[in-house]
C-alpha cells in the first residue's frame, strides 16, 4: 500500500456558515461568509492560498458549472481553481483534492470549500433527470429516501430483525441527532423531538417517515490546509492534521452483479479500511473516540456504524439503542447534528462534518465538546446505497 | 390450404372499476351511466401498444411468424409504428413484416381475416385504451384491455367461411378533434346495424361456411349498443348467447380488441365440431365461421383473466388514470424526460426487448457492457444476447417511495435478481394489496417507462410485477 498522507497536511483554518434556508443570501455570499471565517481563523491573507478546490454537487440548478463562480466570488486571483463533483461526498473530495496538493508539495496553502445554495429552486431531493442517455432507459428515478429505504428491508430481512424494532433503532438515530442539534447553533434543525413523534410520522419511503429523513439546506463549509511545517511557521505548534482520506466509488457490481445482500454499503466499508490503513488504526472502536457520518438518512447511520467496524454485523440496532452513539455514549456520532439537524447543503457536508471534528480536537465545540477527543473520523456517501461514492477522513493532532 | 387458429391469448390490466360505484357517484347529475359489472383500468404506464405486446408475448416461441399486425382505435402514436415497437418488444427479427391496422373498432377482425386469408404464420395483435370523458356513458361502459392471436395452417379452429360489409355507418365515432368517442342515437344504432349490417353477414358468412346460422354453437359479436345481438341471433335462429357480453360486463367494451377478447371466451367453451361465429363491428361488419378441431392453446387463461384483478376503491384514481381529472402534482411533477433518437438506434432495442448479455463465465447481466461487470473478468469482450423479459426474478431490496412523482403514487421500486445472475434495479408495476417485500418474486411486465407530454413522445421499458394476480373479491 502507498504511503498514504498521514500527517503530511494540517488543517489551519476552517468556516462554516450557519446552515438552512437561506432566504438572505445567495451562494457567492454562502461561499464569501464561510471563506472569512476560515481565513480569519488560520490568521492568513488570501493571497497565500495557491490553489482551491471547490465543491458543488448540483451544479446546473444553483451555483455554476465551472471554478469561476468561486474564483469570482472570493475573487481568488489567478491561482489554480478546480471545481470538484462527487455527489454528496463532494465535500471531502474538495478537501481530498486539496490536501493531495499539499501533500505532493506542489502547493503551499491550499482551499478546500464546499457550497450549496438549494432553496432558490425549490429543490426537494428528488433526482435530476438527464436527458435522453442509456440509464434513462431503463433506471427508475427513485428518491434520494427512496434508494436508502432499501436498506431497511434487505437489513431486517438479512439479520431476522423485526420491523417494529429496526423502525425504534432508526427513530432512535434521529432523536440523538434533534438533541445534539439543540447544542449547535448553526444548525438548520435546533428542536428536539420526542421518539413517538418520530416513530409515527408519515412515511416518505417506506419505511423511513419523515424525521428518518434529512433535508436539504443552503450553507457553505470551507478548510485551509497546509503542511505541519509552514502551520508551525505560522504560530500553530501542534496542529489538527489529516491522518487519512480514503474513497471509495462503486463500478456497478452491487446494481448489476449478485454477491451484495442489500444490507450494507460496501464502499463504505472499502473506503473505511484503507482510510485505518493509512491512519494506523488498528481498533477503531478504541481508536476512534467522536463521528460524524453520513445520516442523509436514519437507517444509513444504522447501517454506517456497521460498514465502519463500529458494531458488529447486525449489533447496531441494539448498540444505538443502548446509546453508544449518543453523545454522552461511547462513540459520539453527530454531536453537531449531523445531516439531520445541521443540514445538507450538499457540496458543503462532507467539510461540515470536518468542521465539527477540527473545532472538537481544537477544543472550540462550546456546549457540544466532548473531553479527551483524540481523534474524529468523518464519513461522507454520495449516491444511493448500491451505487455510491464514499469518502472517509480521520483527523487528529499532530502529537 | 386452410387457416387456423393456432393460439390465443389475451390481457387486461390489473385495476377494476364497479361501474354502480361509479354511476353513483354521478347520481346528482341524472345522466344515465351503466350501473352493471366492472370496467377494467389501464395503469398510468399501459397504453395499447403495451397491452398488445403482453397479450402477443405468450403467442411467441422459437420460431419467428411471418408478419405481425398491431389493431387498435387508440394508438398513442400517429406516425411511428407501434408493430416496429412490439416486434423489437418480442425480440423478433427484423425480417420479420409487420404492419398497422387503425381507424375502426373493426380493425381486430379486418386484420386476423387478412392474416388467415393469407394462411401465414402471423400474430394479430389488437389493443384498445381509448380516451373517455366524464359523464359520457362509454367513460363506464369501456373497458382497456387486448387479445392476440397467432394463425398458421394449423391449429384448434379452422376457418369454414367468412364475409365482409362495408358500410360508412355512424353509430358513434372520434376524430382529432374530438378524441373522445361522440355516440348517436342508441335506437338508430341498434335497429340499422343488425338489419343492415350484422344480419346480412352473418348470413353470407354461414353460406360460405356452408352451414345454417342455428348450427352455430359459439358467439362472439362486437356489439355497437350493449344487448342488441339478441334480436338478430332470434331472427337467425342462434341460440347460444354472446361471448362478448361477458367481456363487456366484466371487462368494459374493448374496442377493436372486443371481438376477440369475446372469441377467446367461445373458444374456451366450444366442444370439438362446435362452429364458433366471431363479428367484427365499425364501419361495417366482418364475420368469420370457424370449426373447432381440438382446444386452441390460451383460451382458457383468457377466461381465467376475468376472475382476477383489484377493484378500485374510490372514483378520483379511476378519473386520474383515464385522464379524466388533471391533477396538480406541485413542483415534484415538474420536469422533462426528453428520449433521444440516436440512443435509442444505439441501444434502444436491448432496451424494450429486456436483452442482457452472458459473459465468458456464464454469468449474465444487464445492461450489457463492454468489460463484464463479473469481478472475475477483466478484459473487454463481446457479451451474448440474453432476454430476460420472460425470467422470474426476487426482489432484493424495495421501498415505496412517496416523495418521487409518479402519476399513481407510490414510486415502488428496488433490485430485483434474476436467477441467471442478472442484477437490476427496476420500477414495480401492479402493486399488490399490501405492497412489495424482499423475497418476493416477481415478473416482467413491459410498461411506459417515461412520458414527455409536452413533445408528445413515450419510451417503453420492463417493470417488475407479481406473478399472480389477486382474484377480484379478495380482501
Amino acid at each position: 500500500m502507498a504511503k498514504g498522507i498521514k500527517d503530511k497536511v494540517a488543517i489551519i483554518g476552517m468556516g462554516c456558515t450557519r446552515f438552512g434556508e437561506r432566504w438572505d443570501v445567495g451562494a457567492d455570499g454562502l461561499m464569501v461568509e464561510a471563506f472569512a471565517e476560515a481565513l480569519a481563523d488560520a490568521g492568513i491573507e488570501r493571497d497565500r492560498i495557491g490553489a482551491a478546490w471547490v465543491g458543488n454537487a448540483l451544479d446546473d440548478i444553483n451555483v455554476g458549472n465551472s471554478a469561476l463562480p468561486a474564483a469570482h466570488a472570493l475573487r481568488l486571483k489567478q491561482i489554480p481553481v478546480t471545481r470538484v463533483e462527487n455527489m454528496c461526498a463532494t465535500g471531502t473530495e474538495a478537501l481530498r483534492g486539496a490536501s493531495y496538493a499539499v501533500a505532493s508539495g506542489a502547493v503551499d496553502i491550499a482551499l478546500a470549500i464546499g457550497v450549496e445554495k438549494l432553496k432558490d429552486t425549490g429543490y426537494g431531493g428528488l433526482p435530476l433527470r438527464t436527458k435522453g442517455v442509456q440509464n434513462d432507459l431503463w433506471m427508475p428515478y427513485g428518491s434520494a429516501p427512496g434508494t436508502f429505504a432499501q436498506l431497511a428491508g434487505a437489513y431486517a430481512a438479512k439479520h431476522g430483525i423485526d420491523a417494529a424494532d429496526l423502525k425504534r433503532a432508526m427513530a432512535h438515530v434521529s432523536w440523538k441527532s434533534h438533541q445534539n442539534g439543540t447544542k449547535s447553533p448553526k444548525a438548520h434543525l435546533r428542536k428536539a423531538i420526542e421518539m413517538d413523534k418520530i416513530i409515527g410520522a408519515p412515511l416518505i419511503a417506506d419505511p423511513l417517515g419523515l424525521f428518518d429523513c434529512c433535508g436539504v439546506s443552503d450553507g457553505a463549509a470551507a478548510a485551509i490546509v497546509t503542511t505541519p511545517e509552514i502551520a508551525r511557521e505560522l504560530g500553530i505548534s501542534n496542529p489538527v492534521t489529516v491522518k487519512a482520506i480514503q474513497l471509495s466509488a462503486s463500478n456497478g457490481t452491487e446494481l448489476q452483479f449478485s454477491d451484495w445482500d442489500g444490507a450494507s454499503v460496501p464502499n463504505t466499508q472499502a473506503a473505511a479500511q484503507r482510510a485505518y490503513a493509512e491512519a494506523g488504526i488498528s481498533d477503531p472502536r478504541s481508536e476512534i473516540d467522536i463521528t460524524e457520518v453520513h445520516d442523509c438518512f436514519s437507517i444509513t447511520e444504522l447501517v454506517t456504524m456497521e460498514d465502519l467496524g463500529l458494531s458488529d454485523p447486525g449489533r447496531a440496532p441494539a448498540d444505538i439503542l443502548d446509546g453508544r452513539y449518543d453523545a454522552d455514549g461511547a462513540i459520539p456520532c453527530q454531536l453537531d447534528g449531523g445531516l439531520k439537524c445541521f443540514g445538507h447543503p450538499v457540496g458543503a457536508t462532507g467539510l461540515r462534518m470536518v468542521y465539527e471534528v477540527y473545532n472538537q480536537l481544537s477544543g472550540r465545540a462550546g456546549d457540544r465538546q466532548k473531553d479527551n477527543v483524540r481523534i474524529g473520523l468523518t464519513h461522507n456517501l454520495g449516491g444511493a446505497p448500491f451505487n455510491s461514492v464514499a469518502a472517509v477522513a480521520i483527523l487528529g493532532r499532530m502529537d | 390450404m386452410d387457416a387456423y387458429i393456432s393460439s390465443i391469448a389475451g390481457y387486461l390490466p390489473l385495476l377494476r372499476l364497479n361501474r354502480a360505484d361509479a354511476a353513483r357517484e354521478f347520481s346528482w347529475a341524472g345522466l344515465p351511466l351503466p350501473r352493471k359489472g366492472l370496467r377494467a383500468v389501464a395503469g398510468w404506464d399501459e397504453d395499447p401498444l403495451t397491452m398488445a405486446v403482453e397479450s402477443a408475448r405468450s403467442l411467441v416461441d422459437e420460431s419467428a411468424p411471418d408478419a405481425i399486425r398491431f389493431a387498435s382505435t387508440s394508438a398513442y402514436f400517429t406516425d411511428r409504428a407501434q408493430s416496429a415497437i412490439m416486434l423489437d418488444a418480442l425480440a423478433l427479427p427484423r425480417t420479420t413484416r409487420s404492419s398497422d391496422v387503425a381507424n375502426t373498432r373493426r380493425a381486430g377482425t379486418s386484420a386476423l381475416l387478412d392474416a388467415l386469408l393469407a394462411a401465414r404464420d402471423e400474430i394479430v395483435a389488437v389493443a384498445e385504451k381509448r380516451d373517455v370523458q366524464p359523464g359520457n356513458p362509454s367513460q363506464l361502459a369501456f373497458g382497456d384491455g387486448a387479445a392476440a392471436i397467432r394463425t398458421g395452417t394449423s391449429g384448434g379452429a379452422r376457418l369454414v367461411g367468412h364475409a365482409s360489409l362495408t358500410h360508412d355507418f355512424i353509430d358513434r365515432y372520434s376524430s382529432r378533434e374530438h378524441p373522445t368517442s361522440y355516440a348517436y342515437e342508441e335506437r338508430f344504432a341498434r335497429d340499422v346495424s343488425i338489419a343492415e349490417m350484422l344480419l346480412p353477414a352473418v348470413r353470407a358468412a354461414c353460406e360460405s361456411a356452408g352451414i345454417e346460422p342455428s348450427a352455430i354453437a359459439q358467439v362472439a359479436v362486437a356489439e355497437p349498443v350493449g344487448g342488441c345481438w339478441a334480436s338478430g341471433a332470434r331472427k337467425l335462429g342462434i341460440e347460444a348467447t354472446n361471448h362478448c357480453a361477458t367481456v363487456s360486463d366484466n371487462a368494459g367494451d374493448l374496442g377493436a380488441a372486443h371481438a376477440l377478447y369475446g372469441f377467446g371466451l367461445a373458444l374456451h367453451s366450444a366442444k370439438v365440431g362446435d362452429y364458433v361465429l366471431l363479428a367484427g363491428f365499425g364501419s361495417g361488419v366482418d364475420a368469420l365461421i370457424f370449426v373447432v378441431e381440438r382446444d386452441v392453446p390460451g383460451a382458457s387463461a383468457m377466461a381465467a383473466a376475468l376472475e382476477e384483478g383489484d377493484t378500485l376503491s374510490g372514483i378520483t384514481r379511476f378519473l386520474s388514470l383515464t385522464g379524466s381529472i388533471d391533477i396538480d402534482w406541485g413542483m415534484r411533477s415538474e420536469f422533462s424526460q426528453k428520449a433521444q433518437a440516436t440512443v435509442l438506434e444505439r441501444i434502444g432495442r436491448d432496451m424494450i426487448g429486456f436483452i442482457g448479455g452472458r459473459d465468458s463465465t456464464g454469468n449474465v447481466q444487464f445492461p450489457k457492457s463492454d468489460i463484464p461487470v463479473n469481478p472475475a473478468l477483466g478484459a473487454v469482450e463481446k457479451l451474448e444476447d440474453v432476454r430476460l423479459a420472460e425470467d422470474t426474478a426476487t426482489i432484493v431490496s424495495i421501498t415505496a417511495d412517496r416523495l418521487n412523482f409518479t402519476p399513481d403514487p407510490p414510486f415502488d421500486f428496488g433490485l430485483v435478481q434474476f436467477d441467471n445472475g442478472a442484477r437490476v434495479l427496476m420500477e414495480m408495476t401492479d402493486r399488490p394489496k399490501g405492497g412489495f417485500a424482499v423475497g418476493q418474486k416477481v415478473r416482467m411486465r413491459l410498461r411506459i417507462k417515461s412520458q414527455n407530454k409536452a413533445l408528445g413522445f413515450r419510451t417503453y421499458f420492463w417493470k417488475a410485477a407479481p406473478l399472480t394476480r389477486q382474484q377480484l373479491g379478495d380482501a
